[in-house]
């Protein structure tokens, strides 16, 4: 009698490998569906990016501020904490101080901030402007400025920016993250537009937008399995990017994640709740084809990491 | 014609053109780069070119010195070739374009045209054979022993005579019956109407009238309606005539029209606007002939089916709502005068069959015109107007669709667009490396503005020129002053103040490529879903027919570089012209072919695109010049290299020209 054998389906194209920071730390370079291991290989596991925010934010729910309390205001001691604590293993600083809808930080002040910041951990480091389209240019150049030579993640580099972050990366040797609204083919074409612009396609992050459960993470879902599909299986070089979701802000946006029990006692334990939140879309998109999840709270962090540990065996 | 054989040096350039083209035209066609700015006028003198050889006529232009003339000076706008030439086109006239030595040998300008040579091979069904026959009848007086009444009496003649049984007389008709046949003594002519089920005479006149016999066909568009007064003894147009529909002012486009329709008149005024359109058309070729009213004896008339639906006076207002159901889309035969068009008595009229609301009769006449329906290859017709529509299959199937294009293509919706009409800009190229334009305009007058075909034009060569990015964004960065930041975004002027026929810069911007891009997108998504729908690739189509008011002037290349047409074989592409007019044209003469659009119209399957998102991911990725997937059009991606290519040499080869 036959032994049974698993259906494989193979091929010959790959996601880019890109590499973050300078300790060679790399994503990407699957050649299989996520963790579809018995068809191909995940040479780099799917990365965790925890979130450091420059604004000491107030408005959190008290079940994510309260972890974080003692770092909130210091965006150095939160990102060392997140590397030596929780395992990061990139630090997804956020210049939200810059918003010209908020404080309007100068991107020099900002531009400190990511100096010491990248020089006070050993991980990549992903900086993300306030995203405003203006704004973002001026904020990102002076951190491609700032961090020359660590090779960071700037982002998010949009279809009305992109020519101005993109030159900031081209200048300073970093690398770009590429944000457009939930759709594949505005995907592709801003890889285009990158590339035509001369930044190399391996220094290329793909930011496809990202929908929380309950708000658009199908979607999300949708648009990174077929954006892996035609890297994969229609060997399309523009779509062969690593791929980045944004978990954390989007999952704590939701009422359901953040809302006191003492307003909806059905809804059950906020303690819990917001956690799981963050957790189910994390993995979730994990499935769908995330290279790297930029997350929050320590606890869902945990939870994220072994799940990642389990799938790649 | 006699031909000319035209060099042009010094890149040694050399084509055959007919005596009595223009010069500036065959540059153009030999795809030599002249500067020309003020569209063929003798008005900027840009174009200035030596004749070393052979004659021109040249009309006399004041931007050349005597001295000038002595020395074979001519404006190439102005020149009329009279023979072989020699032309040498100065450094200063090409702007230093030194890199034209190696550029591409020049592209058909224009793809070909179906011609009614091809219709012999593609419509073995056409004869002419009119739905409507005149009969000259001498019958016998009555008498006590023939004693048939009068309506029986003209019956047994028709049997007798053309073997036609059963034929129903129209109660008019009746009506005038014993006077004028006996007013006549039994001699008169008898206008006989096959209907396909059944024959009825409609119409009689004293004596023999059947010498002369006309019949009108139509097109009724949305924008436009053309209409032809058809000979139907021989089948020759006698006259066309075409203009604005006159519901225009009620509405653009059809949802527009149904909207108003809804009014408590509204319908009503649509309808007149419509009849009174057709009326003045029929007016005008019948005065320009010597057919008269009463020779005329049917009518054919196509259009969509919101122009059908307000033509007859139907209410169109469920075409707009989901499910999007029409009243009909079979017309019965129905008398012209019903409607308000009263050309004589007992004219009948027929509209062509539509497939739903948005696939109409004018593209099954079209469908029809084009002969499609008899192939064996897999033909993808394709009828670019605000709505593109197009249908894919062979004889043995056929699937239609509908996408809304917008009006861009017709010159609505760009700042400077405008019809193909005097003074339009219809031919466009840019030099790769100044970033000169050369343009030629509908009878060489100083532009106006820019009609469809120089739309296209235009984008395909900023593109090319890397003036536009892949999103249709002007580049700012380049050093021309043709490029500026202007109040719609940046733009790109085609013609100077002083040079344009309106004192202003004419100029494409950001907001008018935007409009074209959607344009272009819609298309091809339709393009792309039809096919996707039937499994195959667009390798797969063997013919392609391209009918709509911009296939005469559309080059096929530049369509195919922005992307509104898929990237294909230039020998498959031919074009139809007006095929809704065609269409009827063809059936006014042939009632073989009438039968044959009603089985046309009921074998085309309909796909609804508002029903799946398929057409809007598809429309997106054709959001980009000329796609987001850039492998789909392999030619494109190599002339971009090319002229990507042009422009570093003759960057990093400056002065060629600045002597």
């Amino acid at each position: 009698m036959m032994a049974f054998e698993m259906p494989k389906e193979t091929t010959d194209s790959r996601i880019r490998e890109v590499t973050l920071g300078t300790t060679d730390v790399k994503v990407g370079g699957e050649n299989v569906m996520p963790f579809c291991l018995f068809e191909g290989e995940m040479p780099n596991r799917p990365l965790i990016a925890v979130e450091v925010y420059d604004d000491n934010p107030q408005e959190w729910s008290p079940v994510v501020a309260q972890p974080l309390a003692d770092v909130l205001a210091d965006p150095v001691a939160w990102a060392r904490k997140a590397q030596d604590e929780w395992g990061a293993d990139i630090i997804a600083l956020r210049l939200r101080s810059t918003d010209p809808k908020g404080d309007d930080n100068s991107p020099e002040e900002a531009a400190q901030t990511v100096k010491a910041v990248a020089e006070a951990v050993d991980i990549p480091v992903i900086v993300y402007g306030p995203e405003d389209v203006d704004k973002d240019g001026d904020v990102l150049k002076a951190a491609a400025i700032a961090a020359e030579g660590k090779n960071v993640v700037l982002g998010p580099a949009m279809e009305d920016n992109y020519k101005t972050i993109g030159a900031a990366a081209l200048g300073y040797k970093q690398t770009v993250a590429a944000k457009t609204p939930i759709d594949v083919n505005l995907a592709k074409q801003l890889n285009i537009l990158l590339s035509n612009l001369g930044v190399d396609t391996g220094k290329i992050i793909v930011d496809p937008t990202t929908g929380a459960l309950g708000y658009g993470l199908e979607y999300t879902y949708s648009v990174m399995e077929r954006l892996k599909l035609a890297a994969l299986q229609q060997d399309d070089t523009m779509t062969q990017m690593p791929l980045m979701a944004d978990v954390g802000v989007e999952s704590w946006k939701a009422k359901e994640a953040k809302f006191p029990a003492a307003d909806e006692p059905a809804w059950g334990d906020e303690n819990k709740r917001g956690v799981m939140w963050e957790i189910i879309t994390a993995t979730t998109l994990l499935v769908a084809g995330a290279d790297i999840v930029i997350m929050r709270h320590p606890d869902a962090i945990k939870t994220v990491r072994e799940v990642i540990d389990n799938l790649m065996g | 014609m006699e031909k000319c054989k035209v060099c042009f040096h010094p890149e040694d350039r050399c084509l055959e053109v007919d005596k009595g083209e223009n010069l500036l035209r065959a540059a153009m066609q030999a795809d030599v780069h002249i500067n020309a700015s003020c569209g063929g006028e003798g008005y900027c003198g840009k174009c200035r070119v030596i004749v070393e050889k052979g004659e021109v006529t040249h009309k006399l232009g004041v931007k050349l010195t005597e001295e000038e003339v002595k020395q074979g000076y001519v404006l190439a706008c102005c020149a009329t070739i009279e023979s072989d030439l020699e032309v040498r086109v100065p450094l200063e006239t090409q702007l230093g374009d030194k890199s034209a030595l190696t550029r591409r040998p020049p592209i058909p300008l224009k793809g070909y045209t179906l011609t009614a040579r091809d219709w012999a091979e593609r419509l073995p069904q056409w004869e002419l054979n009119p739905p409507t026959a005149k009969f000259h009848l001498m019958m016998d007086k009555p008498t006590l022993e023939d004693n048939l009444s009068d309506a029986e009496r003209i019956k047994r003649e028709l049997s007798r005579l053309a073997d036609m049984k059963d034929v129903v007389m129209d109660y008019p008709m009746l009506q005038s019956l014993p006077g004028l046949i006996r007013a006549s003594s039994f001699d008169v002519t008898v206008t006989v109407l096959d209907r396909g089920r059944d024959l009825r005479a409609v119409r009689m006149e004293k004596g023999d009238t059947s010498r002369r016999q006309a019949a009108i066909a139509v097109d009724l568009g949305t924008t436009t309606v053309s209409a032809q007064l058809v000979d139907l003894q021989t089948g020759e147009i006698i006259a066309e005539a075409s203009d604005y529909n006159g519901q225009i002012s009620l509405g653009e486009d059809v949802i527009a029209r149904i909207i108003y329709s809804t009014r408590s008149t509204g319908l009503a005024k649509l309808q007149s606007a419509a009849v009174n359109t057709i009326w003045n058309l029929i007016q005008q070729m019948v005065e320009k002939t010597d057919i008269e009213f009463c020779s005329i004896t049917h009518m054919c008339l196509s259009g969509n089916t919101t122009m059908i639906h307000l033509l007859l006076g139907l209410d169109p207002r469920y075409i707009r709502v989901d499910p999007y159901i029409p009243v009909a889309q079979h017309f019965p035969w129905i008398k012209a005068s019903n409607i308000g068009i009263r050309i004589a008595s007992g004219v009948y009229m027929r509209c062509t069959p539509g497939v739903a609301s948005y696939v109409g009769g004018d593209i099954v006449s079209g469908v029809l015109a084009s002969g499609m329906f008899n192939s064996e290859k897999l033909t993808l017709y394709i009828d670019i107007g605000t709505n593109g529509e197009m249908a894919l299959g062979n004889k043995e199937w056929m699937l239609s669709c509908s996408c809304s294009a917008g009006p861009a293509f017709e010159g609505a919706g760009v700042k400077h667009g405008m019809r193909a009409t005097r003074g339009a800009i219809e031919q466009v190229r840019i030099n790769e490396v100044t970033l000169e334009p050369m343009i030629i305009t509908v009878d060489n007058r100083r532009p106006l503005g820019i009609c469809g075909s120089g739309l296209i034009d235009t984008l395909a060569e900023l593109f090319l020129t890397g003036i536009l990015d892949e999103r249709g964004k002007v580049n700012l960065d380049l050093e021309t002053p043709r490029v500026r930041e202007g109040n719609n975004g940046g733009e790109y002027v085609l013609a100077w103040a002083d040079e344009s026929g309106t004192n202003r810069d004419i100029v494409i911007t950001d907001v008018d490529v935007d409009n074209l891009m959607r344009a272009k997108a819609a298309v091809y998504a339709g393009i792309s879903v039809l096919l996707e729908e039937v499994g195959m690739e667009i390798d797969a189509v063997e013919e392609m027919l391209i009918a709509g008011a911009f296939g005469r002037y559309l080059e096929i290349d530049k369509a195919i570089i922005i992307g509104l047409l898929p990237d294909m074989d230039i020998e498959k592409i031919k074009f139809v012209g007006n095929g809704s007019l065609l269409g009827s044209y063809l059936m006014v003469l042939s009632k073989n072919l009438i039968a044959e659009a009603d089985r046309i119209a009921d074998m085309m399957t309909y796909l609804e695109l508002s029903t799946s998102n398929r057409f809007m991911d598809q429309y997106v990725s054709a959001m980009f010049l000329p796609h987001t997937d850039i492998e789909k059009f392999p030619t494109v991606k190599r002339r971009l290299q090319e002229a990507r290519e042009t422009a570093r040499l003759g960057s990093t080869n400056p002065g060629g020209g600045e002597d």
